[in-house]
C-alpha cells in the first residue's frame, strides 16, 4: 500500500519535472527571434502621385523611429521587443509596378505585412496583390469603396470612404448661413472608381439635401487641360465645385480657374490641396481651396505634437503638413499594436487581430468594420492666408469656412 | 538533330523550373521576360521583319487584355479567353489597323501612334474602374499556371518568327522591309503581305495582352493601353536585334532585369537611362546585341580585332 503511494507520488513528481523540462526545452528549441519585424510598403515616390507618396513615406518613417526608439514592438512568441524594419519601394505612380514590387516584398523580403502607398488609384491595385499573397495590408489615403465589396479578408483601411466624404461635404455646405450658401453645384467627375462613387453620392444626396447640380462633367485621369470644363461650370453658374483630381490636376484646375476668372464660392478638391507641397506650388492662389482634413497638425490626440515636431525638424520650410503624414503614422500605430496583441509574426493570426484593433491614434479613435474599412470621423481643411486650416468637424476645427471672393479681391 | 535535342532540353528545363525554384520573385521575373518577349516579337514581325514601324501595339495588346479579362471573369477557361483576346485583336486590326497601310513610312508610325492615343482615351472614358481578378481565383492564387502560360505563349511567338525567317512568306516580308517599291516591281503583292504581317503581329500582341491580364491580379482597364506598351517593344527589339529570332528574347532579358535593378535603386531615373540606352543602340549598334555578337564572332574568326574597333566590320 505504502509502495503504491510512493509510486504515485514518484510518477506525479516525474510528470511535473518532465513537463517543466519540456517547457524549458521548447523555449530553447523554439524558432530563434528574427532580428527585426520586416514590413513592406510600395509608395509612389516619383511620377504623378509622388507629392502624396513622399508624405506617406515621411509618416511611416517617423512612426518607425518612434517605435524603435522605444525598443521596438514586444512579440510574445519570442518574449522580447523587436525593432521594425520598413522596406520601401517606389512604384513610379505606375499601378503595374505596384503589383510587381509588392510581389517582390512578399517573396524575396518575406515581409510580415504590407503598408499602403498614396492614392486610391494605386492602392486598389496593391490590395488585390496583398489578397492573393495572403499578406495583411493596412492602407492610407484609400477612399474607393469598390475593394470592400469584393470580400477581401486581408485589407484594412483606416481612412474615410467616398460616402463619408460626400456626406461631410453636404454637412459643410449646410453649415453656411442660408443667405450666403451656394445652392448650384458643379461636379467634375474623375473617371476612376473613387471619382465615380463620389459622383453617385453627390447626385443622390443633392436632391435630398436641397441642392441642384447645374454642371455634371467628366474627365479622364491623364487630362491636362480643363479650360472647356471650367467654361461649362462658369456658364452653368455653379457656385460650389466638387472633385477628386490627381495632385498635379488639382494645381492645373485652380490655375486655369484663375486664368478664366471663374471664382465659385467654394472649391473642394479632396486630393491634391491636402499635401505638403501644395502651398509652395500655388502661393496665394491656394487660399480658399477646401481639401481633405483626415488629419491635421493641430489635432490634440496623444502623440500628435511629437509627429509634428519631428516632421518640422526635417522639413522646416513646409507651410502646412500634408494629411498623409498623420494618416501614415496612424496606420503604423495600428499595425504595431496588432503585432503586439497577436504576440506573433504569423500573417494569418495578425490578420485576424488587426480587424479587432480599437485604439486611439494621432488622428483620433479608430476601429474597423467587418469588411476592413474604418469607422472614423471625416473632416476638411481650407487654405487660409497661406496655411491649411482645419475647419471641420467642429470639435477639432481651429478656423471657420471662408467663402471665396472674386480672384481680383484675393 | 543537335538543334532539336537542344530545344527539347530547353523546353524540359523550362517545364521543371517551378518544381525547382520556389521563390515567387524569380517566377515573376521569368513571366515578365516572357511577356515582353511576346510583345516585342509581335512588334518584330511587323516592324523588324516587314519594316513597318508601328507605334500602336498598345492598342492590340490592350484589347487582348480587355477581352481576356471579360471572358475569364465570365467563367471561360483561361486558354479559351486567351484565344478570344488574340482573335479580337485581329478583328480590331482588320477594322481600324489595315486602313493605316494607306500610310507609308513615318506617316504609318504617326498614324498608329494616333490610334493608340485614341484607344487609351476611349477606354479611360468607357471603362473607368478597376478590373479585379475573380475572388475565387485570388483565394487560391498561384504563379505556376501563369508561368506555364507565359512560357508557352513566348515559345509560340519565337517559333512563329523562326518559321517565318525560314519561309517564302518571311522572304516576302523582308523584301518589303528592304525596298517596298522594288518588291512590288518584282511582283510581290506588298499590300497582301503587309496585311498578313499585321494579322500575325496583332494575334501575338493579343496573346500578350491576355497573358498580362492573367498575370496582373487587378489593374485599371486603361493600363494595358498605355503608350509604354507601344514604345517598350520597339526599344526591346532594337536592343536585342530587330528582325531576328533571338534578338527580342535577349532584349527582354536585358530590359526586365536592368529595369528591375535600376527601378529599385534609381526610381524613375530608369526611364532616362533606357532612353539613353536606346539612342546609343541606334547610333552604335543598329543591329542590336545580336549584331554585336555577329561582329565579335567575325572578328574572332579572322583575328581582326583592330578592324572591329575601327568599325569596319
Amino acid at each position: 500500500m505504502e509502495k503504491k503511494k510512493w509510486l504515485k507520488k514518484g510518477l506525479l513528481v516525474t510528470g511535473v519535472l518532465v513537463f517543466m523540462m519540456l517547457t524549458a526545452v521548447s523555449h530553447v528549441l523554439a524558432a530563434p527571434a528574427p532580428p527585426t519585424i520586416k514590413l513592406g510598403a510600395v509608395i509612389a515616390l516619383t511620377g504623378a502621385m509622388a507629392a502624396g507618396g513622399k508624405d506617406v513615406r515621411a509618416g511611416y518613417e517617423i512612426a518607425v523611429k518612434h517605435i524603435n526608439d522605444a525598443g521596438g514592438v514586444f512579440v510574445k512568441e519570442y518574449n522580447k521587443k523587436l525593432p521594425i524594419e520598413l522596406i520601401i519601394l517606389d512604384d513610379e505612380s505606375d499601378s503595374v509596378k505596384t503589383t510587381t514590387r509588392l510581389d517582390k516584398l512578399y517573396s524575396v523580403d518575406n515581409v510580415v505585412a504590407f503598408l499602403g502607398g498614396f492614392s486610391s488609384d494605386l492602392n486598389v491595385v496593391g490590395m488585390a496583390t496583398a489578397e492573393k499573397n495572403k499578406v495583411p495590408w493596412i492602407g492610407v489615403t484609400v477612399a474607393a469603396e469598390a475593394p470592400f465589396k469584393k470580400g477581401f479578408k486581408y485589407i484594412f483601411v483606416p481612412f474615410s470612404l467616398a460616402h463619408d466624404q460626400v456626406t461631410t461635404f453636404y454637412d459643410l455646405l449646410d453649415s453656411i448661413p442660408q443667405d450666403q450658401r451656394p445652392r448650384k453645384l458643379g461636379h467634375m467627375e474623375l473617371q476612376v472608381d473613387w471619382g465615380k462613387e463620389c459622383g453617385e453620392y453627390i447626385r443622390e444626396m443633392a436632391k435630398k439635401r436641397g441642392y441642384t447640380i447645374v454642371a455634371d462633367l467628366k474627365y479622364a485621369p491623364p487630362t491636362r487641360d480643363f479650360s472647356s470644363l471650367i467654361m461649362d461650370l462658369r456658364s452653368a453658374g455653379a457656385d460650389a465645385v466638387f472633385s477628386v483630381p490627381t495632385p498635379p490636376q488639382s494645381i492645373v484646375i485652380v490655375k486655369q480657374m484663375k486664368e478664366l476668372n471663374y471664382a465659385p464660392k467654394m472649391t473642394l478638391f479632396i486630393r491634391g490641396p491636402d499635401l505638403s507641397t501644395y502651398g509652395d506650388a500655388m502661393g496665394k492662389d491656394a487660399n480658399y481651396i477646401v481639401s481633405d482634413g483626415n488629419w491635421d497638425e493641430t489635432m490634440r490626440y496623444p502623440g500628435n505634437d511629437r509627429v509634428v515636431k519631428d516632421y518640422r525638424a526635417k522639413n522646416p520650410d513646409v507651410t502646412s503638413i500634408g494629411i498623409p503624414v498623420g494618416c501614415a503614422y496612424g496606420a503604423m500605430q495600428i499595425l504595431s499594436k496588432a503585432i503586439e496583441t497577436a504576440g506573433t509574426l504569423d500573417r494569418e493570426k495578425l490578420r485576424s487581430t488587426i480587424g479587432k484593433v480599437e485604439m486611439m491614434t494621432v488622428r483620433g479613435p479608430i476601429k474597423f468594420r467587418e469588411n476592413g474599412s474604418a469607422i472614423i470621423k471625416y473632416g476638411f481643411r481650407q487654405w487660409q492666408d497661406g496655411k491649411n486650416i482645419q475647419i471641420w468637424p467642429k470639435e477639432v476645427a481651429v478656423g471657420e469656412l471662408r467663402l471665396a471672393p472674386p480672384w481680383d479681391k484675393r | 538533330m543537335k538543334h532539336i535535342l537542344l530545344l527539347a532540353g530547353i523546353v524540359i528545363g523550362l517545364a521543371l523550373v517551378p518544381l525547382v525554384i520556389t521563390k515567387a520573385y524569380i517566377l515573376n521575373l521569368i513571366i515578365l521576360i516572357s511577356l515582353y518577349t511576346v510583345l516585342s516579337h509581335s512588334w518584330n514581325i511587323l516592324g523588324g521583319l516587314t519594316g513597318q514601324i508601328s507605334l500602336g501595339h498598345s492598342t492590340f495588346f490592350g484589347i487582348g487584355a480587355l477581352v481576356f479579362r471579360y471572358l475569364w471573369v465570365m467563367g471561360a477557361p483561361s486558354y479559351l479567353a486567351l484565344c478570344g483576346g488574340s482573335i479580337s485583336s485581329l478583328l480590331l486590326a482588320s477594322a481600324i489597323g489595315f486602313p493605316a497601310f494607306k500610310l507609308k513610312g513615318h506617316y504609318f508610325a504617326i498614324g498608329t501612334l494616333a490610334l493608340s492615343m485614341i484607344a487609351i482615351i476611349t477606354v479611360q472614358n468607357l471603362f473607368p474602374g478597376v478590373s479585379f481578378s475573380p475572388p475565387q481565383y485570388l483565394s487560391k492564387y498561384s504563379l505556376v499556371p501563369i508561368y506555364y502560360m507565359a512560357v508557352t505563349v513566348s515559345i509560340i511567338a519565337i517559333g512563329l518568327v523562326y518559321a517565318l525567317t525560314r519561309s517564302k512568306l518571311g522572304l516576302a516580308f523582308i523584301s518589303i522591309r528592304e525596298d517596298e517599291d522594288a518588291a512590288e516591281a518584282i511582283g510581290i503583292n506588298t499590300f497582301k503581305y503587309k496585311v498578313i504581317s499585321m494579322s500575325l503581329s496583332t494575334l501575338i500582341a493579343g496573346l500578350g495582352g491576355g497573358l498580362f491580364s492573367f498575370y496582373v491580379a487587378s489593374y485599371y482597364y486603361y493600363v494595358p493601353f498605355e503608350l509604354g506598351w507601344s514604345f517598350d517593344p520597339v526599344l526591346i527589339a532594337f536592343i536585342g536585334g530587330p528582325g531576328t529570332v533571338i534578338g527580342p528574347l535577349i532584349g527582354s532579358v536585358c530590359f526586365v532585369l536592368l529595369k528591375e535593378l535600376f527601378a529599385i535603386n534609381l526610381g524613375q531615373m530608369n526611364v532616362l537611362i533606357f532612353g539613353i540606352v536606346f539612342i546609343l543602340t541606334i547610333l552604335f549598334l543598329p543591329e542590336g546585341l545580336i549584331g554585336l555578337m555577329k561582329r565579335l564572332q567575325k572578328a574572332k574568326r579572322f583575328g581582326l580585332s583592330g578592324r572591329l574597333r575601327d568599325g569596319s566590320i
